[in-house]
């Protein structure tokens, strides 16, 4: 099977722990390169994060029992690149129009 | 290791309360015994039972509202979060706050005993000791608030004072009587 290289994922996640816990967390994971974690809405409970991981080899699995430790709800896989190497998404007319 | 400012309330709460309750004790008690013995005998009782009650009262007061706030979290996320970091967090915060409150509760009580204990008791040293520890923690609680440390101290010496003349004031009357 293809090694995963980036995901994306849309996260709900508590106040605490904060985010710089959750992206330590996530970038102390063997094979995981980098992590960017963005918030995007706050309310009085909860915050929605997005989460970027990229790595040689990112254990799928193992991202979301961190992030489901922590408190965190994966809402939704927004991106997922495999394989040898990372290809970005193209635009197409279809975008473009 | 840094310094959560969470822990201040129960320290300052224990310490406050064992170290004028037993005060409240030693006052109390040497109005009609003149015996070192059962003064600390008294006061070390008291010291142990307001040590251990504050305690469980933290723990049981901290669980509830701990447990509270992470049904509330859980409904906003709907999922629950039993054995994760975040229960984690709370468990040990909850037993923090009780380990704080009953030994800060403990030290305190031991202030005014102090004199006792080494034979050389009186009112007046245990009064004296413990507004030397009423400065202290009014100065601790500056630190922790960032308010004048001047307030502090004259508001914790102030609240104090009274407690111990209102003390004192039942003493006399029981000598009147």
């Amino acid at each position: 099977m293809s090694q995963i290289r980036r995901i994306v994922l849309d996260v709900l996640k508590p106040h605490e722990p904060t985010n710089v816990e959750v992206a330590s967390a996530i970038g102390d994971i063997r094979d995981v390169d980098g992590v960017n974690l963005s918030l995007y809405e706050v309310d009085q409970q909860t915050e929605n994060v997005k989460i970027t991981v990229e790595g040689t080899d990112v254990n799928f699995d193992l991202v979301l029992q961190t992030i489901e430790n922590l408190g965190g709800v994966v809402h939704s896989v927004d991106e997922i690149i495999a394989g040898k190497k990372i290809v970005e998404e193209e635009e197409t007319l279809h975008d473009r129009g | 290791m840094s310094f959560n400012i969470e822990e201040g309330r129960y320290i300052i709460l224990g310490s406050i309360d064992g170290l004028l309750a037993t005060l409240g004790i030693i006052i109390g008690v040497s109005v009609v015994s003149a015996s070192d013995a059962i003064v600390v005998s008294a006061a070390l009782g008291g010291a142990i039972a307001l040590a251990l009650t504050n305690g469980v009262g933290s723990y049981l007061a901290e669980s509830t509202i701990e447990h509270g706030k992470l049904a509330i979290t859980e409904k906003s996320l709907l999922r629950k979060l039993t054995n994760t970091y975040v229960e984690s967090q709370s468990r040990r915060k909850i037993a923090q706050d009780a380990l704080s409150s009953g030994a800060a509760s403990f030290i305190g009580s031991l202030i005014p005993l102090a004199p006792w204990i080494f034979s050389v008791g009186s009112v007046a040293a245990s009064v004296a000791l413990s507004l030397i520890s009423l400065v202290a923690l009014g100065i601790y609680a500056g630190y922790i608030s960032r308010q004048s440390y001047a307030i502090s101290v004259v508001k914790m010496v102030a609240l104090g004072t009274l407690i111990v003349i209102a003390v004192q004031l039942l003493r006399i009357s029981h000598l009147v009587q």
